[in-house]
């Protein structure tokens, strides 16, 4: 970094020192032509100008790599695998559900929990409509 | 007590837990301003094709975000510090009630008026009544009257235990030869349910707290059963 370097980066749009430091014959042609009027000078003379200064342009730069399929690919293996040991998990070592998580249980829950009006102000029992005996709409 | 699937706090039952609902809305959208206004400076700085890191001074705006996050801390200060000694007030209380907590049960002491000393322990899932709550149900809940001041005393026999019922904003630890104090006034009648808050062994998870509060006449009339019986 102390010594001046090429360098292409979006964020350091002037590098320090030209592409091209020692010029061709050819090149130092065109660098005196463009010295006159621009529009003497053809496309391709145009971009060997650009070339000798920089060495990608901004579309090369800037480029989009394929790198994402691989790192999503590889994340949704490793989710796979994951998932996999969870079902194994879930089937082989953890216990059975409590008997207070079937639906009749929920259901009559639920019931003493809207009987005791719980949570009055903006919870559960501000959602039920008590006179219609039936969930607000 | 909170239902499936309930985000964010219960509702509150006394004025002190409304305090602190209001004091964690207030806080929460100071965040949410804080959060917003950062991520819209990392997007500003990452999306823009052409940057150049040179080429950027910063003087002016560090002096603003050195002293705008000081006044925002201030304003989340000064109504922490209101909340906080309102908690901490002692009014002249109309009952005093010790909760003492064992390995693993609560046991509560109404000595005001007469010795009424009772256990509460947590009811087994397999013998709790079809639709009750499990691991909240217990034998004998502590009753108290409401739109009373109410002294809570919270000591432990053995370990450290922790008094918690979420909504009405009480939580305090129980330690062993010390009385710690909450003061409670309950709004509205209902049933509160809370849970031990501080790890004291196997049991830990089964000690739950509930309090019935019920009007004044009828706390008399409860009073009178339990010293007659």
């Amino acid at each position: 970094m102390s010594v001046p370097q090429y360098m292409d980066k979006r964020n350091h749009p002037l590098p320090d020192v030209p592409y091209h430091r020692d010029l061709s014959a050819d090149e130092k042609a065109l660098t005196e032509k463009q010295k006159g009027s621009w529009k003497e000078l053809s496309n391709e003379e145009k971009v060997a100008l650009y070339h000798i200064k920089f060495c990608q342009t901004y579309a090369e730069m800037n480029r989009p790599s394929n790198e994402w399929k691989t790192v999503l690919g590889v994340t949704f293996m490793f989710l796979g695998f994951t998932g996999l040991i969870l079902a194994w998990q879930r089937y082989y070592v953890m216990p059975d559900k409590p008997h207070t998580l079937s639906d009749e249980w929920k259901a009559k829950q639920l019931k003493r929990m809207l009987d005791m009006r719980m949570n009055p102000v903006e919870g559960l029992a501000t959602q039920w409509d008590y006179d219609k005996n039936e969930w607000k709409k | 007590m909170a239902n499936p699937m309930h985000l964010g706090f219960q509702d509150a039952m006394s004025p002190l837990m409304e305090e602190l609902l209001y004091f964690h809305d207030h806080t929460l959208m100071i965040l949410f301003l804080i959060s917003s206004l950062v991520f819209y400076m990392i997007s500003a700085l990452l999306l823009p094709k052409l940057y150049h890191s040179s080429a950027s001074d910063v003087q002016e705006v560090e002096v603003i975000w050195t002293i705008l996050p000081a006044i925002v801390l201030i304003s989340v200060a000064l109504p922490s510090l209101r909340t906080l000694y309102l908690m901490d007030e002692t009014n002249n209380p109309c009952l005093t009630i010790k909760a003492t907590g064992h390995q693993w049960y609560w046991s509560y002491e109404y000595t005001d008026f007469s010795a009424l000393e009772f256990d509460s322990y947590m009811v087994p899932t397999q013998d709790l009544p079809l639709g009750h709550f499990r691991l909240l149900e217990v034998d004998h809940c502590m009753i108290t009257p409401t739109n009373s001041t109410i002294r809570v005393l919270i000591t432990a026999e053995d370990v450290l235990h922790s008094w918690a019922i979420p909504s009405i904003g009480t939580k305090m630890d129980a330690r062993p030869g010390r009385l710690n104090q909450v003061m409670l006034t309950l709004a509205n009648s209902g049933v509160f349910y809370g849970q031990c808050s501080e790890i004291c062994g196997a049991n830990h998870s089964f000690m739950p707290i509930v309090m019935e509060t019920i009007p004044l006449n009828h706390f008399q009339l409860w009073l009178k059963d339990c010293m007659s019986s």
